[in-house]
């Protein structure tokens, strides 16, 4: 492709690209992003490229893969545009049907559209259906316009303008008073000022500066970043290149995570092309900016997301965390300042300098501006990638968005990833916006929403993820390595019947040491899960302690398990399926289980036809 | 000529060359801060945070480790307040359950007032100071031992755990680790760990003269950097 030597080279490619998209009368969009690949999303393709070919119409039909639309457990997914038909779960084999009838002759084919779990309707198009109404998709929406491989693709639905914008009429100044009059706060987890950081950056002595792009992303069960990287990496290279004209950067950073194979893939291909059509390299669109990145692949531990460790595993160190008296916007990379925000902080970045810091600062509330991704799982109807307004409350997250229980009724949600905290029902009406989680006890972090139900034991909760950060911990500093372990000692011991009431107030303390004293965020947030079970669940901790009782049915050494002789129809599947030869009974006859040889495995339970195998 | 910057400790002012650390310049003058991980004359990895101190800034306390910040003109910062107090016992009760089985650790708690030790003991025979790899690092810059894994894993080994020809068998990670300073009534078996306690009588004034060096036997003990750097013998400056 010829080079981009100008803006005016820029907008006379991009009017050419966009001719050539409207030249096509229909557009099959399939997502191609790692849940529905894992779905066979790929073959889904293959089919559909070769009925195209086989019903003659690959001139008319335009065939696109894309990265992740968020509605995952759907996948994989097929939009038909113009009419915005949204298919579901569906397979290669569909695909003739797909051309024939939807394409051509303009039928829906009923089977493939999606079923509103909540009220059992079959719902035609993507913005129609609950999961994405409630939705406000300023980032995840680009998703399905563009193929991330093709840069074209990006240009022609106006990429690049953003830089062009900058590059033509704005100085650094200008740039970062738009970033903060917008009220952009950091995305990966601790909500620090975008522009104040920038400031501070460029306000740094020293010529060699560095932008850094915090792609690790090791909170379990995250995968916003993942979703953004992978489906439209050419708008984090946007916003990089903004931010490092901003602060006086000419080399930038990738951070990715290296169990992100396609994230990395893609993210490569795109500074490929960039640098291919001339939009990274020397004097780009004419200016005297210049400006490269590189993409650095990460080992995958947790801990190196903060950002000292990144920066050391970025200079070849162990990734740990260093004090961090003297910050990393004077003292980062190589010891030069650096500016590192994480991937959706970045994408931000563009539609602020294009629309104005007005139009983002109307979203959102007091202190928290714009739309956030969340990752929304656990005992909810529907489960995805969700973008939504800052501000939007608990309810409309898990009720509307959420479609509310799958079979008990919801008593919580866990929020902000390990080290955020737990909500009762009764905070749910609290607005997912920073200050508010934060003064309950929980944040956004980098956007994770767990519900749980009244099958949920809050005890379990906390020890699940103090386990899991006990092992993440990088164990340099005391507080975070043996304060960790013990608060994991004693809820273990109180989850097994061992707790003492007075271990409550020792676990206290010892959070509020922990928080205060760590060397690094993971440590000082390290105690969330556990005050915040404390807050809101004491009751459930002093079942566990008092009476040795656990109410949610989980900790195994607090339950028994028993057969309801009124349900059991005496089939003898848990006879049969009882791993240690506890249950007895004579066929047609109420079964019962030995508590001696019961090792509470659960599996006679989940084998149960008739739901008669109960836990007290 | 080195720059000096006046800062403030519990309301003393104190000079300090520009460059050196707030524990360095705390201990200079006499004033105990405890701290473990810190080897004089190295770069600070701020591991053990024993030595935080509350660090004044518009009004609002921060807790932070001081051997870790710089001496910055006009500082004010809090070495014995209650609040630093209890997390520094905190801190020192962690690591004394953890391995009891050292003079200079038991020092430490004595020094930081831990009183009871409401965890089970465990008999670690290394607490992860990281003094012995600084030496060997930061002083010797060789790599002969170095940390590896992380959390529960994180252990001191040398490099795939054979001796390294690195080794100049200097000796130096022995002389700085607490570990090798046996308790005084002799090593304590797995199961008879305790808290010792003996020198608790000589500790009675420290809460009461918080922050003035009394050059405690412990001190020598927990290897302070004013006995290791035999400040004793140096005229104050
Ligand atoms: C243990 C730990 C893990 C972190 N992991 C991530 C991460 O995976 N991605 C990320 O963007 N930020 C992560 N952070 C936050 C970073 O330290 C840093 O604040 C952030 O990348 C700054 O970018 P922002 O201002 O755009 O949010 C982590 C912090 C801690 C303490
Ligand atoms: S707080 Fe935890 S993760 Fe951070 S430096 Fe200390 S031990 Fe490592
Ligand atoms: S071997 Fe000794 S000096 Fe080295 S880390 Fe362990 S306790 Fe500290
Ligand atoms: S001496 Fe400062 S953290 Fe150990």
């Amino acid at each position: 492709m010829a080079k981009i030597n100008t803006i005016g080279d820029l907008e006379a490619l991009r009017t050419d690209l966009q001719n050539y998209r409207n030249s096509f009368q229909t557009t099959l969009i399939v997502c191609g992003g790692t849940g529905c690949k894992a779905s066979r999303s790929r073959d889904l393709i293959n089919a559909l490229k070769k009925e195209l070919f086989k019903q003659g119409m690959e001139k008319s039909v335009l065939l696109r893969s894309t990265g992740c639309h968020g509605f995952c457990e759907q996948g994989p997914i097929v939009v038909i545009e113009p009419a915005n038909t949204f298919y579901c779960h569906v397979s290669p084999d569909d695909a003739e049907e797909i051309i024939f009838k939807t394409v051509n002759n303009g039928e829906v084919i009923e089977r493939l559209l999606y079923t509103d779990p909540v009220s059992g309707k079959t719902i035609q198009t993507e913005s129609e259906i609950p999961f994405y109404l409630f939705q406000d998709r300023q980032l995840l929406a680009q998703n399905r316009e563009v193929d991330p491989c093709s840069i074209e693709d990006y240009i022609a639905i106006g990429g690049y303008s953003a830089i062009a914008k900058t590059l033509a009429e704005m100085s650094p100044e200008t740039v970062i008073k738009e970033i903060k009059d917008a009220g952009l706060r950091g995305r990966g987890g601790g909500g620090f000022p975008t522009g104040q950081k920038w400031t501070e950056c460029r306000d740094a002595p020293g010529d060699e500066k560095y932008v850094v792009c915090n792609a690790d992303e090791g909170d379990p069960g995250a995968y916003m970043d993942r979703s953004v990287l992978e489906g439209n990496p050419h708008l984090v290279l946007e916003g990089m290149m903004i931010g490092a004209w901003a602060i006086g950067a000419w080399q930038g950073k990738v951070y990715v995570r290296n169990e992100y194979p396609l994230a990395v893939e893609h993210i490569r291909f795109a500074v490929q092309q960039a640098k291919e059509i001339g939009l990274l390299g020397e004097n780009i669109l004419g200016s005297s900016f210049s400006f490269d990145v590189e993409i650095a692949r990460g080992g995958g531990a947790f801990v190196c997301g903060e950002s000292t460790a990144l920066i050391a595993s970025l200079e070849g160190k162990v990734g740990e965390p260093r004090p961090k008296d003297i910050h990393t916007v004077l003292d980062g990379l190589w010891h030069k300042p650096t500016t590192l925000n994480n991937v959706e902080t970045w994408a931000n970045v563009p539609s602020i300098i294009l629309n104005g810091s007005k139009w983002f600062g109307s979203k959102g509330s007091k202190n928290s501006k714009g739309t956030k991704i969340i990752a929304l799982t656990g005992r909810i109807k529907n489960t995805g990638l969700v973008e939504i307004a800052m501000g939007t409350t608990l309810n409309t997250v898990v009720f509307d968005i959420g479609g509310g229980p799958t079979g008990k009724p919801i008593r919580a949600v866990q929020t902000g990833g390990p080290s955020g905290g737990c909500l009762p029902l009764d905070k749910f009406y609290l607005p997912l916006d920073f200050d508010a989680l934060a003064d309950a006890g929980s944040m956004i972090g980098s956007g994770g929403i767990v519900v749980m139900d009244e099958e949920t034991c809050m005890v379990d909760v906390a020890k699940y993820f103090l386990t899991f950060l006990q092992d993440e911990s990088c164990g340099k500093c005391v507080p975070c390595r043996l304060g960790i372990d013990r608060m994991l000692e004693i809820i273990t011991d109180i989850s097994e019947g061992r707790g003492k009431p007075e271990q409550i107030d020792l676990l206290e303390d010892l959070a509020e040491t922990v928080s205060q004293t760590s060397l690094c965020a993971l440590g000082k947030t390290a105690a969330n899960p556990v005050l915040s079970t404390l807050r809101y669940f004491r009751e459930e901790y002093d079942a566990h302690i008092r009476q040795k009782k656990c109410p949610a049915g989980v900790c195994q050494e607090l339950i028994t398990y028993f057969i309801d002789p009124e349900l059991c129809s005496g089939c003898g599947i848990c006879k049969r399926e009882c791993p240690h030869g506890a249950i007895t009974g004579e066929r047609k006859q109420a079964h019962e289980i030995d508590l001696e040889l019961c090792q509470k495995c659960g599996i006679c339970r989940s084998e149960c036809a008739f739901e008669a195998i109960k836990v007290k | 000529m080195v720059q000096k910057v006046t800062i403030n400790i519990d309301g003393m002012s104190i000079r300090a060359p520009k460059g050196t650390s707030v524990l360095d310049a705390a201990l200079e003058y006499g004033i105990c801060i405890p701290h473990l991980c810190h080897v004089p004359y190295l770069s600070d990895i701020g591991a053990c945070r024993l030595c935080i101190v509350e660090h004044v800034v518009n009004g609002r306390a921060k807790i932070t480790t001081s051997c870790t910040l710089l001496v910055e003109e006009g500082m004010v910062i809090l070495s014995n307040t209650e609040k630093v107090r209890k997390l520094r016992r905190n801190i020192a009760e962690l690591i004394v359950a953890e391995a009891p089985n050292s003079r200079a650790i038991q020092d430490i708690a004595i020094r930081c007032g831990v009183k009871e030790v409401r965890y089970p003991f465990r008999n670690n025979d290394c607490i992860l100071c990281g003094r012995c790899v600084q030496v060997c690092t930061g002083r010797y810059g060789v790599k002969a031992i170095g940390f590896v894994g992380r959390g529960k894993d994180r252990r001191v080994e040398t490099p795939f755990n054979l001796h390294s020809d690195l080794c100049r068998n200097c000796g130096a990670c022995i002389d700085v680790c607490p570990m090798t300073v046996v308790p005084c009534d002799g090593p304590m078996k797995v199961g008879e760990e305790r808290l010792c306690g003996k020198c608790e009588p000589k500790m009675a004034f420290a809460e009461e003269t918080p922050g003035f060096c009394v050059w405690c036997d412990l001190g020598e003990g927990f290897q302070c950097e004013r006995y290791t750097l035999g400040v004793r013998n140096q005229a104050y400056p």
